[in-house]
Protein backbone atom coordinates (compact mmCIF):
# COMPACT_ATOMS: atom_id res chain seq x y z
CA UNK A 1 0.00 0.00 0.00
CA UNK A 2 1.28 3.37 -0.80
CA UNK A 3 3.04 5.56 1.89
CA UNK A 4 0.00 8.66 1.39
CA UNK A 5 -2.03 6.18 3.58
CA UNK A 6 -0.14 7.40 7.17
CA UNK A 7 -3.14 10.14 7.92
CA UNK A 8 -5.52 7.26 8.17
CA UNK A 9 -6.87 6.38 12.01
CA UNK A 10 -9.21 4.02 13.01
CA UNK A 11 -12.72 5.08 12.99
CA UNK A 12 -14.14 1.83 15.26
CA UNK A 13 -11.95 3.25 18.44
CA UNK A 14 -13.74 5.78 20.51
CA UNK A 15 -11.47 9.62 21.24
CA UNK A 16 -9.42 9.52 24.45
CA UNK A 17 -10.70 11.20 27.46
CA UNK A 18 -9.84 14.47 27.23
CA UNK A 19 -10.78 14.84 23.51
CA UNK A 20 -14.37 13.52 23.95
CA UNK A 21 -14.66 15.86 26.80
CA UNK A 22 -13.40 18.68 24.70
CA UNK A 23 -15.91 17.66 21.71
CA UNK A 24 -18.63 17.40 24.24
CA UNK A 25 -17.78 21.15 25.27
CA UNK A 26 -17.58 22.34 21.74
CA UNK A 27 -20.86 20.82 21.19
CA UNK A 28 -22.47 22.68 24.35
CA UNK A 29 -25.31 24.36 22.31
CA UNK A 30 -26.87 21.09 21.54
CA UNK A 31 -27.28 20.16 25.18
CA UNK A 32 -28.86 23.73 26.02
CA UNK A 33 -30.94 24.98 22.75
CA UNK A 34 -32.25 21.26 21.85
CA UNK A 35 -34.41 20.93 25.49
CA UNK A 36 -34.94 24.43 25.26
CA UNK A 37 -36.34 24.39 21.79
CA UNK A 38 -38.29 21.03 23.36
CA UNK A 39 -39.60 22.83 26.34
CA UNK A 40 -41.38 24.85 23.69
CA UNK A 41 -43.01 22.58 21.91
CA UNK A 42 -44.30 20.24 24.88
CA UNK A 43 -47.25 22.83 25.34
CA UNK A 44 -47.74 24.19 21.79
CA UNK A 45 -51.58 24.29 20.95
CA UNK A 46 -52.59 24.44 24.58
CA UNK A 47 -54.61 27.25 25.53
CA UNK A 48 -52.37 28.24 28.37
CA UNK A 49 -49.01 27.90 26.52
CA UNK A 50 -46.05 28.45 28.08
CA UNK A 51 -47.60 29.54 31.58
CA UNK A 52 -48.07 25.75 31.69
CA UNK A 53 -44.36 25.77 33.50
CA UNK A 54 -45.76 27.91 36.12
CA UNK A 55 -49.65 26.35 36.16
CA UNK A 56 -48.10 22.50 36.55
CA UNK A 57 -45.55 23.21 39.89
CA UNK A 58 -48.91 25.33 41.43
CA UNK A 59 -51.30 22.54 41.04
CA UNK A 60 -49.35 19.89 41.82
CA UNK A 61 -48.34 21.81 45.32
CA UNK A 62 -52.24 22.42 45.41
CA UNK A 63 -53.67 18.94 45.65
CA UNK A 64 -50.63 18.10 48.23
CA UNK A 65 -51.76 21.02 50.41
CA UNK A 66 -55.38 20.39 49.79
CA UNK A 67 -55.06 16.36 50.85
CA UNK A 68 -52.24 16.57 53.61
CA UNK A 69 -52.68 19.76 54.87
CA UNK A 70 -56.46 20.07 54.75
CA UNK A 71 -58.04 16.86 54.48
CA UNK A 72 -55.53 14.59 56.63
CA UNK A 73 -53.38 16.75 58.53
CA UNK A 74 -49.60 15.76 58.37
CA UNK A 75 -48.41 18.90 59.63
CA UNK A 76 -47.67 18.18 62.82
CA UNK A 77 -44.25 19.91 64.26
CA UNK A 78 -44.31 22.88 61.27
CA UNK A 79 -45.01 26.30 61.42
CA UNK A 80 -45.16 27.01 57.91
CA UNK A 81 -46.92 24.05 56.05
CA UNK A 82 -47.54 25.57 52.67
CA UNK A 83 -44.04 27.08 52.93
CA UNK A 84 -42.22 23.75 53.72
CA UNK A 85 -44.60 21.72 51.08
CA UNK A 86 -43.95 23.57 48.43
CA UNK A 87 -40.40 23.79 49.00
CA UNK A 88 -40.13 19.74 49.34
CA UNK A 89 -42.52 19.23 46.12
CA UNK A 90 -40.87 21.79 44.49
CA UNK A 91 -37.06 20.20 44.59
CA UNK A 92 -38.33 16.47 44.93
CA UNK A 93 -39.93 16.62 42.07
CA UNK A 94 -37.12 18.15 39.87
CA UNK A 95 -34.85 15.08 40.69
CA UNK A 96 -37.49 13.10 39.82
CA UNK A 97 -38.13 14.61 36.51
CA UNK A 98 -34.64 14.40 35.27
CA UNK A 99 -33.84 10.97 36.65
CA UNK A 100 -36.83 9.86 34.55
CA UNK A 101 -35.62 11.80 31.37
CA UNK A 102 -32.55 10.80 31.74
CA UNK A 103 -33.57 7.30 31.73
CA UNK A 104 -35.46 7.19 28.47
CA UNK A 105 -32.73 9.79 27.01
CA UNK A 106 -30.68 7.29 25.06
CA UNK A 107 -33.52 4.58 23.97
CA UNK A 108 -35.47 7.71 23.02
CA UNK A 109 -32.45 8.91 20.60
CA UNK A 110 -31.64 5.70 19.10
CA UNK A 111 -32.23 6.93 15.67
CA UNK A 112 -29.64 10.24 16.26
CA UNK A 113 -27.02 7.94 17.94
CA UNK A 114 -27.25 5.41 14.96
CA UNK A 115 -26.78 7.45 12.52
CA UNK A 116 -24.43 10.65 14.08
CA UNK A 117 -21.25 10.45 15.80
CA UNK A 118 -21.09 12.75 19.03
CA UNK A 119 -20.21 12.29 22.79
CA UNK A 120 -23.65 10.68 23.90
CA UNK A 121 -23.22 12.71 27.24
CA UNK A 122 -24.74 15.44 26.02
CA UNK A 123 -28.10 13.35 26.03
CA UNK A 124 -28.20 13.02 29.98
CA UNK A 125 -26.74 16.45 30.05
CA UNK A 126 -29.84 17.67 27.66
CA UNK A 127 -32.67 16.33 29.65
CA UNK A 128 -31.10 17.75 32.83
CA UNK A 129 -30.95 20.91 31.56
CA UNK A 130 -34.21 20.83 30.11
CA UNK A 131 -35.69 19.75 33.13
CA UNK A 132 -33.57 22.36 35.63
CA UNK A 133 -34.66 25.07 33.05
CA UNK A 134 -38.37 24.05 33.65
CA UNK A 135 -37.61 23.92 37.20
CA UNK A 136 -36.93 27.74 37.70
CA UNK A 137 -40.54 28.81 37.31
CA UNK A 138 -41.55 26.54 40.03
CA UNK A 139 -38.96 27.79 42.25
CA UNK A 140 -39.60 31.64 41.82
CA UNK A 141 -43.63 30.09 42.70
CA UNK A 142 -42.32 28.74 45.90
CA UNK A 143 -40.09 31.25 46.65
CA UNK A 144 -43.27 33.88 46.15
CA UNK A 145 -45.24 31.13 48.38
CA UNK A 146 -42.64 31.20 51.12
CA UNK A 147 -43.02 35.16 50.99
CA UNK A 148 -47.01 35.48 51.11
CA UNK A 149 -46.96 33.03 54.06
CA UNK A 150 -45.10 35.28 56.09
CA UNK A 151 -41.13 34.22 56.04
CA UNK A 152 -38.72 37.60 55.73
CA UNK A 153 -35.90 37.39 52.55
CA UNK A 154 -32.51 37.11 54.78
CA UNK A 155 -28.89 36.94 54.06
CA UNK A 156 -29.60 33.06 54.82
CA UNK A 157 -31.41 32.54 51.62
CA UNK A 158 -28.38 33.07 49.57
CA UNK A 159 -26.99 29.67 50.86
CA UNK A 160 -29.80 28.28 49.11
CA UNK A 161 -27.93 28.82 45.73
CA UNK A 162 -25.18 26.46 47.54
CA UNK A 163 -27.59 24.46 48.26
CA UNK A 164 -29.16 24.04 44.30
CA UNK A 165 -25.69 23.61 43.24
CA UNK A 166 -25.66 20.63 45.08
CA UNK A 167 -28.71 19.57 43.88
CA UNK A 168 -27.52 20.04 40.50
CA UNK A 169 -24.61 17.99 40.81
CA UNK A 170 -26.16 15.04 42.34
CA UNK A 171 -28.77 15.39 39.65
CA UNK A 172 -25.86 15.50 36.72
CA UNK A 173 -24.50 12.35 38.42
CA UNK A 174 -27.67 10.14 39.05
CA UNK A 175 -28.63 11.23 35.31
CA UNK A 176 -25.72 9.77 34.45
CA UNK A 177 -25.81 6.68 36.07
CA UNK A 178 -29.69 6.30 35.18
CA UNK A 179 -28.65 7.08 31.43
CA UNK A 180 -26.57 4.54 31.35
CA UNK A 181 -28.48 1.40 33.03
CA UNK A 182 -31.64 2.76 31.47
CA UNK A 183 -29.68 2.23 28.16
CA UNK A 184 -29.36 -1.11 28.49
CA UNK A 185 -32.23 -2.19 31.01
CA UNK A 186 -35.54 -1.13 29.50
CA UNK A 187 -37.04 -2.83 32.58
CA UNK A 188 -35.58 0.52 34.70
CA UNK A 189 -39.08 2.48 33.22
CA UNK A 190 -40.74 0.55 35.35
CA UNK A 191 -39.05 0.61 38.40
CA UNK A 192 -38.20 4.42 38.85
CA UNK A 193 -42.11 5.11 39.52
CA UNK A 194 -41.54 2.83 42.48
CA UNK A 195 -38.38 3.79 43.68
CA UNK A 196 -39.60 7.58 43.50
CA UNK A 197 -42.68 6.70 45.30
CA UNK A 198 -40.55 5.35 48.19
CA UNK A 199 -37.68 7.99 48.37
CA UNK A 200 -40.89 10.29 48.18
CA UNK A 201 -41.77 9.09 51.70
CA UNK A 202 -38.07 8.82 52.93
CA UNK A 203 -37.41 12.48 52.58
CA UNK A 204 -40.01 13.83 54.34
CA UNK A 205 -42.06 16.06 51.34
CA UNK A 206 -44.91 15.96 53.30
CA UNK A 207 -44.35 15.38 56.52
CA UNK A 208 -41.64 16.56 59.17
CA UNK A 209 -39.57 13.26 59.85
CA UNK A 210 -38.11 15.55 62.85
CA UNK A 211 -41.78 15.50 64.39
CA UNK A 212 -42.00 11.87 64.02
CA UNK A 213 -38.60 10.32 63.99
CA UNK A 214 -37.09 10.71 67.60
CA UNK A 215 -34.50 8.59 67.83
CA UNK A 216 -31.26 9.72 66.87
CA UNK A 217 -29.62 6.65 65.01
CA UNK A 218 -32.77 6.44 62.65
CA UNK A 219 -31.76 10.14 61.81
CA UNK A 220 -29.08 9.18 60.98
CA UNK A 221 -30.44 6.66 58.62
CA UNK A 222 -32.42 9.51 57.34
CA UNK A 223 -29.31 11.59 56.03
CA UNK A 224 -28.47 8.52 53.86
CA UNK A 225 -30.98 9.67 51.66
CA UNK A 226 -29.69 12.82 49.09
CA UNK A 227 -33.17 13.82 48.88
CA UNK A 228 -33.90 14.52 52.36
CA UNK A 229 -29.97 16.09 53.01
CA UNK A 230 -31.07 18.32 49.55
CA UNK A 231 -34.57 19.00 50.80
CA UNK A 232 -33.94 19.64 54.15
CA UNK A 233 -31.10 22.00 54.07
CA UNK A 234 -33.09 23.87 51.72
CA UNK A 235 -36.21 24.63 54.11
CA UNK A 236 -33.52 25.55 56.68
CA UNK A 237 -32.21 28.71 54.30
CA UNK A 238 -35.91 29.67 53.63
CA UNK A 239 -37.89 28.49 56.82
CA UNK A 240 -35.36 28.53 59.32
CA UNK A 241 -36.19 24.75 59.45
CA UNK A 242 -34.03 22.66 61.55
CA UNK A 243 -30.52 20.98 60.01
CA UNK A 244 -27.90 19.14 61.71
CA UNK A 245 -24.37 18.29 60.61
CA UNK A 246 -25.21 14.29 59.52
CA UNK A 247 -27.63 15.97 56.79
CA UNK A 248 -24.94 18.60 55.53
CA UNK A 249 -22.08 16.17 55.47
CA UNK A 250 -25.02 13.74 53.40
CA UNK A 251 -25.67 16.27 51.00
CA UNK A 252 -22.23 17.05 49.99
CA UNK A 253 -20.91 13.52 49.76
CA UNK A 254 -23.46 12.67 47.42
CA UNK A 255 -22.73 15.60 45.37
CA UNK A 256 -19.38 15.16 45.16
CA UNK A 257 -19.25 11.47 44.34
CA UNK A 258 -21.94 11.25 42.26
CA UNK A 259 -20.99 12.77 39.13
CA UNK A 260 -17.44 11.75 39.61
CA UNK A 261 -18.71 8.17 39.32
CA UNK A 262 -21.49 9.07 37.32
CA UNK A 263 -19.10 10.55 34.19
CA UNK A 264 -16.93 7.37 34.77
CA UNK A 265 -19.06 4.78 34.46
CA UNK A 266 -21.14 6.55 31.14
CA UNK A 267 -17.87 7.07 29.81
CA UNK A 268 -16.61 3.53 29.62
CA UNK A 269 -19.36 2.11 27.85
CA UNK A 270 -20.45 5.64 25.52
CA UNK A 271 -19.68 3.87 22.08
CA UNK A 272 -21.75 0.94 22.75
CA UNK A 273 -24.78 2.76 23.65
CA UNK A 274 -27.29 1.87 21.78
CA UNK A 275 -25.40 -0.59 19.38
CA UNK B 1 -9.14 1.60 -10.65
CA UNK B 2 -7.49 4.55 -10.35
CA UNK B 3 -4.98 3.32 -7.68
CA UNK B 4 -3.18 6.88 -7.84
CA UNK B 5 -5.52 8.49 -6.37
CA UNK B 6 -5.39 8.85 -2.11
CA UNK B 7 -7.57 6.68 0.18
CA UNK B 8 -10.12 8.27 1.93
CA UNK B 9 -11.75 5.45 3.87
CA UNK B 10 -10.14 1.81 3.60
CA UNK B 11 -12.31 -1.18 5.04
CA UNK B 12 -10.54 -4.34 5.21
CA UNK B 13 -12.26 -8.01 6.16
CA UNK B 14 -14.93 -6.35 7.76
CA UNK B 15 -17.60 -8.88 9.74
CA UNK B 16 -20.09 -7.34 11.57
CA UNK B 17 -22.52 -9.69 13.39
CA UNK B 18 -26.20 -8.64 15.91
CA UNK B 19 -27.03 -10.66 18.20
CA UNK B 20 -30.66 -10.71 17.79
CA UNK B 21 -33.56 -12.32 20.44
CA UNK B 22 -35.72 -14.71 18.47
CA UNK B 23 -39.49 -14.88 19.73
CA UNK B 24 -40.91 -18.32 18.66
CA UNK B 25 -44.29 -19.08 18.62
CA UNK B 26 -45.02 -20.72 21.29
CA UNK B 27 -48.85 -21.80 22.78
CA UNK B 28 -49.67 -23.43 25.59
CA UNK B 29 -49.54 -26.95 23.94
CA UNK B 30 -45.78 -26.28 23.02
CA UNK B 31 -44.96 -25.92 26.54
CA UNK B 32 -46.17 -28.73 27.61
CA UNK B 33 -44.93 -30.66 25.33
CA UNK B 34 -40.76 -29.14 25.38
CA UNK B 35 -40.94 -28.76 28.95
CA UNK B 36 -40.32 -25.09 28.35
CA UNK B 37 -40.14 -22.22 25.87
CA UNK B 38 -36.61 -20.80 26.38
CA UNK B 39 -35.30 -17.62 25.00
CA UNK B 40 -33.52 -17.93 21.69
CA UNK B 41 -30.51 -15.91 20.55
CA UNK B 42 -29.49 -16.40 16.85
CA UNK B 43 -26.50 -14.64 15.63
CA UNK B 44 -26.39 -12.62 12.32
CA UNK B 45 -24.16 -12.48 10.05
CA UNK B 46 -24.26 -8.61 8.56
CA UNK B 47 -20.81 -8.27 7.03
CA UNK B 48 -18.89 -11.57 5.87
CA UNK B 49 -15.83 -10.40 5.53
CA UNK B 50 -15.77 -6.83 3.05
CA UNK B 51 -12.84 -4.98 1.40
CA UNK B 52 -13.44 -1.95 -0.09
CA UNK B 53 -11.56 1.29 -0.80
CA UNK B 54 -13.04 4.70 -0.92
CA UNK B 55 -10.27 7.01 -2.92
CA UNK B 56 -10.18 10.69 -3.23
CA UNK B 57 -13.32 12.35 -5.66
CA UNK B 58 -15.26 9.54 -6.47
CA UNK B 59 -18.85 8.86 -5.54
CA UNK B 60 -19.72 4.90 -5.00
CA UNK B 61 -22.77 3.03 -5.41
CA UNK B 62 -23.70 0.15 -3.32
CA UNK B 63 -26.46 -2.05 -4.38
CA UNK B 64 -27.63 -5.13 -2.98
CA UNK B 65 -30.55 -6.87 -2.25
CA UNK B 66 -32.41 -6.15 1.18
CA UNK B 67 -31.23 -7.25 3.67
CA UNK B 68 -27.77 -7.93 2.25
CA UNK B 69 -25.74 -5.51 4.32
CA UNK B 70 -25.85 -1.86 2.84
CA UNK B 71 -26.94 -0.16 5.68
CA UNK B 72 -24.73 -2.01 7.98
CA UNK B 73 -21.56 -1.17 5.84
CA UNK B 74 -22.50 2.56 6.04
CA UNK B 75 -22.90 2.48 9.93
CA UNK B 76 -19.60 0.51 10.63
CA UNK B 77 -17.99 3.27 8.18
CA UNK B 78 -19.03 6.20 10.58
CA UNK B 79 -17.55 3.83 13.62
CA UNK B 80 -20.88 3.40 15.08
CA UNK B 81 -20.80 -0.02 14.88
CA UNK B 82 -18.48 -2.44 16.76
CA UNK B 83 -16.56 -4.68 14.20
CA UNK B 84 -16.67 -8.97 14.65
CA UNK B 85 -12.92 -8.45 13.61
CA UNK B 86 -11.21 -6.73 10.59
CA UNK B 87 -10.37 -3.01 10.44
CA UNK B 88 -11.97 0.21 9.22
CA UNK B 89 -9.47 3.22 8.91
CA UNK B 90 -10.10 6.55 7.56
CA UNK B 91 -8.40 10.25 7.22
CA UNK B 92 -11.44 11.91 8.12
CA UNK B 93 -14.56 10.26 9.95
CA UNK B 94 -17.63 9.70 7.48
CA UNK B 95 -21.06 11.29 8.05
CA UNK B 96 -24.05 9.70 7.89
CA UNK B 97 -26.57 11.90 5.91
CA UNK B 98 -29.66 11.10 8.41
CA UNK B 99 -30.70 13.96 10.56
CA UNK B 100 -33.91 13.07 9.98
CA UNK B 101 -34.10 11.66 13.66
CA UNK B 102 -32.87 14.04 15.33
CA UNK B 103 -35.62 16.84 14.01
CA UNK B 104 -39.14 17.36 15.83
CA UNK B 105 -42.05 18.33 13.48
CA UNK B 106 -43.74 19.85 15.98
CA UNK B 107 -41.27 22.76 15.38
CA UNK B 108 -41.35 24.75 12.44
CA UNK B 109 -38.76 24.17 9.27
CA UNK B 110 -36.53 27.06 10.98
CA UNK B 111 -36.49 25.24 14.43
CA UNK B 112 -35.55 22.69 12.94
CA UNK B 113 -33.03 23.95 10.62
CA UNK B 114 -30.56 24.83 14.37
CA UNK B 115 -31.58 21.60 15.84
CA UNK B 116 -30.38 19.18 12.87
CA UNK B 117 -27.19 21.76 12.56
CA UNK B 118 -27.04 21.18 16.31
CA UNK B 119 -27.08 17.54 16.15
CA UNK B 120 -24.57 17.51 13.42
CA UNK B 121 -22.18 19.13 15.50
CA UNK B 122 -22.59 23.05 14.44
CA UNK B 123 -22.75 25.73 17.24
CA UNK B 124 -25.69 27.74 17.50
CA UNK B 125 -23.97 31.19 16.01
CA UNK B 126 -22.49 29.30 13.04
CA UNK B 127 -26.14 27.76 11.89
CA UNK B 128 -27.72 31.19 12.35
CA UNK B 129 -25.08 32.50 9.66
CA UNK B 130 -26.05 29.41 7.33
CA UNK B 131 -29.44 29.27 8.30
CA UNK B 132 -30.29 31.39 5.04
CA UNK B 133 -28.02 29.50 2.52
CA UNK B 134 -29.97 26.24 4.32
CA UNK B 135 -33.26 27.57 3.86
CA UNK B 136 -32.83 28.49 -0.15
CA UNK B 137 -31.15 25.25 -0.85
CA UNK B 138 -34.12 23.62 0.71
CA UNK B 139 -36.19 25.86 -1.71
CA UNK B 140 -38.63 26.21 1.40
CA UNK B 141 -38.67 29.71 2.41
CA UNK B 142 -42.65 30.57 2.26
CA UNK B 143 -43.30 27.35 4.53
CA UNK B 144 -40.17 27.60 6.42
CA UNK B 145 -41.81 29.24 9.76
CA UNK B 146 -44.83 26.18 9.44
CA UNK B 147 -44.44 23.14 11.44
CA UNK B 148 -42.88 20.66 10.06
CA UNK B 149 -45.54 17.88 10.39
CA UNK B 150 -47.13 20.13 7.80
CA UNK B 151 -44.79 19.63 5.46
CA UNK B 152 -45.21 17.00 2.40
CA UNK B 153 -42.64 13.94 2.48
CA UNK B 154 -40.96 15.63 -0.59
CA UNK B 155 -40.39 18.95 1.06
CA UNK B 156 -39.45 17.60 4.48
CA UNK B 157 -36.91 14.99 2.37
CA UNK B 158 -35.44 18.58 0.79
CA UNK B 159 -34.86 19.90 4.26
CA UNK B 160 -33.30 17.36 5.56
CA UNK B 161 -31.14 17.10 2.77
CA UNK B 162 -30.28 20.72 2.57
CA UNK B 163 -29.37 21.06 6.62
CA UNK B 164 -27.73 17.44 6.57
CA UNK B 165 -25.30 18.75 3.84
CA UNK B 166 -25.08 22.15 5.39
CA UNK B 167 -21.01 21.36 6.03
CA UNK B 168 -19.45 19.33 3.33
CA UNK B 169 -17.83 16.71 4.66
CA UNK B 170 -14.86 14.97 3.00
CA UNK B 171 -16.92 11.88 3.07
CA UNK B 172 -20.45 11.76 2.74
CA UNK B 173 -22.74 8.38 2.83
CA UNK B 174 -26.23 8.76 2.06
CA UNK B 175 -28.85 6.09 2.20
CA UNK B 176 -31.46 6.10 -0.08
CA UNK B 177 -31.90 9.89 0.11
CA UNK B 178 -31.97 11.26 -2.92
CA UNK B 179 -35.09 9.57 -4.36
CA UNK B 180 -37.17 12.58 -3.01
CA UNK B 181 -37.98 15.72 -4.21
CA UNK B 182 -39.01 17.04 -7.76
CA UNK B 183 -36.62 16.83 -10.57
CA UNK B 184 -35.45 20.60 -9.90
CA UNK B 185 -34.19 19.85 -5.79
CA UNK B 186 -32.55 16.29 -7.76
CA UNK B 187 -30.36 18.40 -10.09
CA UNK B 188 -29.53 20.69 -7.17
CA UNK B 189 -28.36 17.53 -4.82
CA UNK B 190 -26.54 16.24 -8.04
CA UNK B 191 -24.20 20.05 -7.74
CA UNK B 192 -24.06 19.20 -4.43
CA UNK B 193 -22.49 15.59 -4.41
CA UNK B 194 -20.13 17.04 -7.63
CA UNK B 195 -18.67 19.89 -5.11
CA UNK B 196 -18.00 17.03 -1.95
CA UNK B 197 -16.07 15.59 -5.30
CA UNK B 198 -14.59 17.94 -6.48
CA UNK B 199 -13.37 18.97 -2.78
CA UNK B 200 -11.44 15.88 -3.07
CA UNK B 201 -13.97 14.04 -0.65
CA UNK B 202 -15.88 10.74 -1.18
CA UNK B 203 -19.19 10.00 -1.55
CA UNK B 204 -21.24 6.40 -1.16
CA UNK B 205 -24.20 6.09 -2.42
CA UNK B 206 -26.92 2.88 -1.46
CA UNK B 207 -29.45 2.74 -3.69
CA UNK B 208 -32.13 0.80 -5.50
CA UNK B 209 -32.83 2.62 -8.52
CA UNK B 210 -30.11 2.10 -11.18
CA UNK B 211 -30.86 5.57 -12.86
CA UNK B 212 -29.67 7.25 -9.68
CA UNK B 213 -25.95 4.49 -10.14
CA UNK B 214 -25.88 6.43 -13.95
CA UNK B 215 -26.40 9.90 -12.85
CA UNK B 216 -24.16 9.87 -9.76
CA UNK B 217 -21.38 7.27 -9.79
CA UNK B 218 -18.02 7.01 -10.88
CA UNK B 219 -17.90 3.20 -9.22
CA UNK B 220 -20.54 0.42 -7.92
CA UNK B 221 -19.86 -2.64 -5.33
CA UNK B 222 -22.45 -5.38 -5.26
CA UNK B 223 -23.01 -7.00 -1.56
CA UNK B 224 -24.88 -10.04 -1.35
CA UNK B 225 -25.69 -11.55 2.28
CA UNK B 226 -22.65 -9.40 3.62
CA UNK B 227 -20.41 -10.32 1.00
CA UNK B 228 -19.08 -8.40 -1.67
CA UNK B 229 -19.63 -9.53 -4.92
CA UNK B 230 -18.12 -7.42 -7.45
CA UNK B 231 -16.39 -3.96 -7.51
CA UNK B 232 -15.86 -2.07 -10.33
CA UNK B 233 -17.58 -0.37 -13.26
CA UNK B 234 -20.75 0.89 -13.24
CA UNK B 235 -21.88 -0.78 -16.68
CA UNK B 236 -20.34 -3.76 -15.84
CA UNK B 237 -21.44 -4.88 -12.45
CA UNK B 238 -25.16 -3.32 -12.46
CA UNK B 239 -25.23 -5.64 -15.40
CA UNK B 240 -24.45 -8.68 -13.26
CA UNK B 241 -26.64 -7.36 -10.20
CA UNK B 242 -29.49 -7.40 -12.96
CA UNK B 243 -28.71 -10.77 -14.66
CA UNK B 244 -28.62 -12.20 -11.05
CA UNK B 245 -31.94 -10.99 -10.24
CA UNK B 246 -33.89 -11.85 -12.78
CA UNK B 247 -32.45 -14.98 -12.99
CA UNK B 248 -34.62 -15.90 -9.53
Amino acid sequence: MSGRDQRLFDLTQPPPPAAYLREAWRRRDFAIQVPAQDLRAQNMGTALGQLWHLANPALLVGVYFLIFGVVIDTSRGVENFLGFLIVGVVLFHLTQRVVVDAAVCISRNLGLIRSVQFPRILLPVAALNGQTAAFVPALALALVAVIVTGELPSLRWLALLGVLAAQFLFNLGAALLVARIGANVADLRQLLPHLFRLLFYASGVIFSVDAFVTSEAWRRVFALNPLYDVITCARWCLLGEPVDGWVVAGMLAWCLVLPVAGFLVFRRSDQRLGA
Amino acid sequence: MASNTAVTVRVDEAHVYYRVYEDPAAGIKKLFSEGRTRRRFRTIRALRGVSLELRESETLGLIGANGSGKTTLLSAMTGLLPLESGSILGRSRPSLLGVSSALRPALSGRRNILIGGLALGFTKSEIETRADEIIDFSGLRDAIDRPMRTYSSGMRARLQFAIATARIPDVLLIDEALTVGDEDFRRRSAERINEIRSAAGSVVLVTHIMAEIDRYCDRVAWLDEGILKAVGEPGEVVGAYLASTAAC
